[in-house]
């Protein structure tokens, strides 16, 4: 059975008098546990497609269900919550909050569950620790370099152990060492965790440690490619 | 089970949606002190000046309720007018309400005590004077009816007079002259506050028939009477007032305002004052009275109707200072609007991990809320040191409780009324919006 599902998914906006046609009509179905990369020129709607994914903005036209849920019908208490425990966001600038220190940044989703004290810092430090900064618990946004900081985030976004994991361009401000770093973080929740992750890249070799690769070109699907295991 | 898990997860939602409010105030220190300053003076000026308000009129309220409870004053205003000394006592034997009454004279005289010498004001009333007036005695007795039967030279002297004579030690049984008669001095009356009770502290009391004999004359122009309840002094002003509305009406050798309609029917009941006569326009010329030349005060009513007009002055006061409240929640508006734009991405971010849009309205009423409750805490001490460095000056100020209760329904009320919208505009920027924004 397909984790989500999207048919025939519009999106549309009005620059000024000027109608923007971001997405026109991409239908796509994606299986439980797997790693699938999106590719295509800037402004072919790749964050506007993660974002519809994701939940956080909604289609002009077309159904989108995720886990057997119509997302159009639900109110925005269901659609937070079904953010909060299904989904994981990485994003290309980290957005790690900026008044909170890695642990507290890593609880965030974990107190929205309602998980309390001991435990949820238990796990928030467990998270951490599996990115490789165990040694950095305290540390705040600013004291943390741009691939601890996506560490940080991606640690934010699995620590309450979601369906699916969505990011967009999270290699885009790191340097290529660190984004092998992150790339090798998620080839193994996806492998020992069975999340299924979404990733945006610009990077052929990047987008390669997925298993699929969606072209868009248009705001539509140009073609789809599947990786040769190597 | 199902339900304690429920509530857990809302507290833990709910305290961490504080935690961020307050941190919301932390990240900017210096623009969260100001707003809280702006929230302060509003709050600080409502309770000082409706302090200051209150203070006066607790004043005021002091030196009347100086004046005795439950006295009625009958007061000559012209001598063609003025009483027997008798009709004290007859005014009490026909008003049944009135429990006593006592004939009023004041005089200026000269005064020495040993060698000091000075002008005093002698006040003539009878033995039942302490009574009527309220009066204490801190040293000795007050003269009795046989005193003034018998118009004995005695005398009971005021707090602030016997200080400054004696200095301390009791006059009681010593001799004070006035106009060069020798008195001799019964007791000394309890302190009533400077300027209060017609300045009795100051004055010195006699028995009326030798305060006459000093004025050399035979009527009193003044009658304080008694009644035990302000029921009872309600009901015996009106009666008093019809009595001498109809002595007046009938009164000889005073030129009335018309000649045709001397004596008024006073009929109803409720009819107090009487209706002057019209003088008709041809004889315009006859002098008129201006001023009805007898008035029954019932100073009871007196006390009502001037802490009624300081009521009023007090919350007028009130009322200009909250207007200085709402513009304090106009600054805590703008906070809370640069606050919201501020973080709009953080909000975004928030959002994606689920926080909901009642999360955020919370928060941000919280940060406003906190903002105007700092400014109301501060707003109160603020205004009591104001409060007390007045007092320093030497005015009565009183920390009323009603101007408290203002201060903080307004303050918190327009911290929250103007945070709804910051709040709402918060939580309904669509997440992606919010995360697009950096
Ligand atoms: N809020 C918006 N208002 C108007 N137009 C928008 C808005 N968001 C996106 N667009 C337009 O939609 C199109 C797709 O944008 P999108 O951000 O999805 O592109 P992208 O593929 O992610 O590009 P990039 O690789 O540069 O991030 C663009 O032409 C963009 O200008
Ligand atoms: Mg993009």
């Amino acid at each position: 059975m397909a984790l989500l599902e999207l048919n025939d998914i519009h999106k549309n906006y009005l620059n000024g008098n000027v109608k923007v046609n971001a997405l026109k009509g991409v239908s796509l179905s994606i299986e439980d546990g797997s790693f699938v990369s999106i590719m295509g020129p800037s402004g072919s709607g790749k964050s506007t497609l993660l974002n519809i994914l994701g939940c956080l903005d909604t289609p002009s036209r077309g159904s989108y269900r995720i886990n057997d849920q119509n997302v159009e019908k639900l109110n925005d208490a269901a659609l937070s919550d079904l953010r909060n425990k299904f989904i994981g966001f990485v994003f290309q600038q980290f957005h790690l909050i900026s008044g909170l220190n890695a642990l507290e940044n890593v609880e965030l989703p974990l107190i929205y569950q309602g998980v309390t004290g001991k435990a949820r810092k238990e796990k928030a430090q467990a998270a951490l620790e599996a990115v490789g900064l165990g040694d950095r618990l305290y540390h705040r946004q600013s004291q943390l370099s741009g691939g601890e900081q996506q560490r940080v985030a991606i640690a934010r976004a699995f620590v309450k152990n979601p369906k699916l994991i969505l990011a967009d361009e999270p290699t885009g401000a790191l340097d290529s060492k660190a984004s092998e770093n992150i790339m090798s973080i998620f080839k193994n929740l996806n492998e020992e965790k069975k999340i299924t992750i979404i990733q945006v890249t610009h990077e052929k070799s990047i987008a390669e440690c997925g298993k699929i690769i969606y072209h868009l070109l248009d705001g539509e699907i140009n073609y789809i490619e599947e990786v040769q295991a190597h | 089970m199902f339900k304690q898990s429920l509530i857990k997860a809302f507290l833990v939602r709910f305290c961490f949606t504080a935690k961020m409010a307050a941190n919301g105030i932390l990240s900017n220190v210096l623009r969260s002190a100001l707003t809280v300053l702006g929230v302060a003076i509003g709050v600080a000026s409502v309770v000082g000046l409706m302090g200051i308000g209150e203070g006066a009129r607790l004043n005021v309220m002091e030196q009347f309720e100086s004046l005795g409870t439950n006295v009625i004053a009958i007061k000559a205003h012209d001598e063609n007018y003025e009483f027997q000394p008798d009709k004290a006592g007859e005014l009490v034997q026909r008003v049944e309400s009135l429990e006593m009454a006592t004939p009023v004279v004041s005089t200026d005289t000269t005064m020495r005590w040993r060698r000091t010498t000075g002008e005093v004001y002698v006040l003539g009333v009878n033995h039942q004077f302490p009574e009527i007036r309220d009066h204490e005695l801190i040293a000795g007795d007050f003269f009795t009816q046989l005193h003034v039967e018998q118009r004995s030279a005695v005398a009971v002297l005021g707090y602030s007079l016997a200080i400054n004579l004696a200095g301390g030690r009791s006059p009681v049984g010593q001799i004070i002259s006035l106009n060069g008669q020798s008195y001799r001095i019964l007791g000394v009356l309890e302190e009533k506050g400077a300027g209060n009770a017609n300045d009795i502290d100051n004055k010195v009391v006699i028995p009326y028939t030798t305060a006459q004999r000093i004025e050399e004359k035979r009527t009193v122009e003044e009658i304080w009477a008694k009644t035990a309840s302000s029921k009872d002094a309600e009901l015996a002003t009106v009666q008093l007032g019809r009595i001498f509305q109809r002595e007046i009406g009938s009164a000889p050798n005073v030129p009335l305002p018309s000649d045709g309609n001397e004596t008024v029917e006073v009929e109803g009941p409720d009819m107090v004052m009487v209706e002057k006569p019209v003088p008709e326009p041809d004889k315009a010329d006859i002098p008129t009275i201006s001023r009805d030349p007898i008035t029954v005060t019932n100073l009871n009513q007196l006390v009502d109707e001037i802490d009624q007009a300081n009521r009023i002055m007090t919350l007028l006061l009130g009322g200009i200072a909250t207007v200085a409240l709402l513009v304090g929640g106009l600054g805590i508006m703008n906070i809370m609007l640069v606050a919201v734009s501020e973080r709009t991405s953080e909000i975004g971010v928030r959002r994606a991990l689920g926080a909901r849009q009642t999360d955020l309205m919370t928060q941000f009423l919280l940060e406003a809320l906190y903002v105007s409750l700092i400014g109301v805490i501060c707003g109160i001490v603020l205004g009591i040191w104001g409060l007390n460095i007045f007092e320093n000056y030497g005015f009565q100020t009183a920390v009323s409780f009603d101007a408290i209760k203002i201060a903080v329904v307004v303050a918190l009320g327009s911290g929250l009324l103007f945070g709804v919208y910051p709040a709402i505009s918060a939580s309904s920027v669509p997440p992606v919006e919010a995360l697009r924004r950096q």
